[in-house]
């Protein structure tokens, strides 16, 4: 297994201090884990934090789609690590970097592209907007979609969607 | 107290409004005062973040930049969006390089992030206001069993979020107690609801989802309260596909905390759209009578 050195550039530049470093390998981010629980360790945070130390990028992006996207983003590995990693943070850096290559799950896509185009995760829909009306509720304040579209463009999110 | 900009959020404003209602007449009841703004997704923490870091950044600086012109703090209805407007005020706040490089692209749209406004998760507004709800209690709640499932984002990460003990949440609980309830205590209060990582793996959220509520339905409470729609949508909307795949009654129902206060407030169920919940609250209403 190869060290990318500019990989590990990115993941030791997500702490300044340079606490990821650290880490001992003690396992409780692993022991705490909802989803390692259930999945026998197919999604293993304390092996995720190991790879990207070492920078084996080759690694962390050949394996299985679930030993990155598996997390559920708890928070509860960030709370139980004794040297006070962030995990979640670094699990973000090879979540966006696995965004790049085309292989996150579809449902990542999907959002981003909703968000895109909508400026809203869930756009609005005439039954609900009745239901408001029904419920007493003023209307939602509707959002500069454009603005946000633009926004999204200029940095060049439409680039990472997926098709239709 | 001060007026605060709404942020309901597209789960609850666009899916399930009756979450709404039960807040804004709660708010009302207790004084708290809210007004809107053209608010886009926040956008969540558990999809769009890991999508684009710097993107999503931009959005929810954006978002606070809207509620900063009028010089409010922001209350949220929403565990996922209080966690990424509190993240993203943190980190800007933390890191120069950052927050000139969201500027930059705010600046082409113009709009400005000073990092001048507060977040507030609507549960921790509440919690400042427990004598206010215990004496607003008309019907108390006694003898209601009620389990706690405050949700990660409300007090993760902590140091962040800085609500509420992380591994041991009470906020909830102190609310529940103040209504006059039962608080049960189950074992699992600060597992996740396994929603986001049902959005790529079904099966595994349903896993964890199970976990959860054999804990609940074994202590015997009478309903499970929320104050995220994330977890609400997990626990009331799959409930039924929990029963099929595991061939066992659950039918613990789910309240927002702010239909537990309403109810106990004495405001009528059929305002507060209890109807539209998919697993049926019926047996708790007849309970509380």
């Amino acid at each position: 297994m190869a060290t990318d050195f500019e990989f590990r550039k990115q993941v030791l530049d997500m702490h300044m201090s340079g606490v990821i470093k650290y880490c001992y390998q003690c396992n409780r981010c692993t022991d705490y884990c909802p989803v390692a629980e259930v999945t026998d360790n197919a999604y293993n945070p304390r092996q995720n934090i190991l790879n990207a130390l070492l920078g084996f990028k080759d690694a962390i992006f050949s394996a299985e789609k679930i030993a990155i996207w598996g997390c559920t983003v708890c928070d509860t590995c960030d709370e139980v690590c004794p040297q006070s990693i962030e995990l979640t943070e670094i699990f973000k850096l090879l979540k966006n970097q696995s965004v790049i290559n085309g292989d996150a799950p579809d449902y990542y896509y999907l959002q981003a592209k909703t968000i895109f185009e909508n400026a809203k995760a869930v756009p609005p829909q005439p039954a609900i907007e009745r239901r408001r009306q029904q419920l007493g509720l003023p209307a939602v304040a509707a959002p500069d979609v454009n603005e946000l579209t633009t926004l999204l463009k200029n940095m060049g999110i439409d680039k990472k969607l997926k098709g239709e | 107290m001060a007026e605060f900009k709404m942020f309901e959020g597209c789960m609850i404003g666009n899916r399930i409004p009756f979450i709404e209602a039960s807040c804004r007449k709660v708010f009302d009841k207790l004084g708290i005062a809210t007004s809107q703004a053209p608010f886009s997704c926040c956008p969540d923490p558990t999809g769009f973040a890991n999508f684009d870091n710097d993107g999503w950044l931009a959005v929810g600086a954006r978002n606070l930049a809207l509620a900063e012109s009028e010089g409010k703090d922001i209350i949220s209805l929403c565990n996922g969006c209080s966690n990424t407007l509190k993240l993203v005020n943190h980190t800007l706040k933390h890191d120069n390089l950052k927050k000139d490089k969201i500027n930059q692209e705010l600046l082409k749209i113009g709009k400005e992030y000073k990092g001048t406004i507060d977040v507030k998760h609507f549960v921790s507004v509440l919690k400042g206001e427990l004598e206010k709800i215990k004496s607003s209690t008309v019907k108390p709640l006694s003898g209601l069993k009620v389990a706690c499932h405050p949700g990660c984002h409300y007090m993760r990460p902590s140091e962040v979020m800085e609500t509420d003990d992380p591994m041991h949440p009470m906020d909830l609980k102190e609310i529940v107690i103040a209504c006059g309830a039962t608080v049960v205590d189950y074992g699992e209060e600060v597992l996740c609801c396994g929603s986001s990582v049902s959005n790529a793996y079904e099966d595994h959220g349903m896993a964890i989802l199970k976990k959860k509520m054999d804990a609940v339905k074994k202590v015997g409470a009478d309903c499970l309260v929320v104050n995220c729609p994330a977890c609400f949508q997990q626990f009331d909307g799959k409930q039924r596909d929990l029963s099929k795949k595991f061939e066992e009654e659950f039918k613990i129902p789910i309240l927002y905390i702010s239909e537990l206060i309403a109810l106990g407030m004495g405001i009528p169920a059929d305002e507060l759209g209890t109807k539209f919940h998919r697993t049926r609250v019926s047996d708790i209403l007849e309970k509380i009578g």
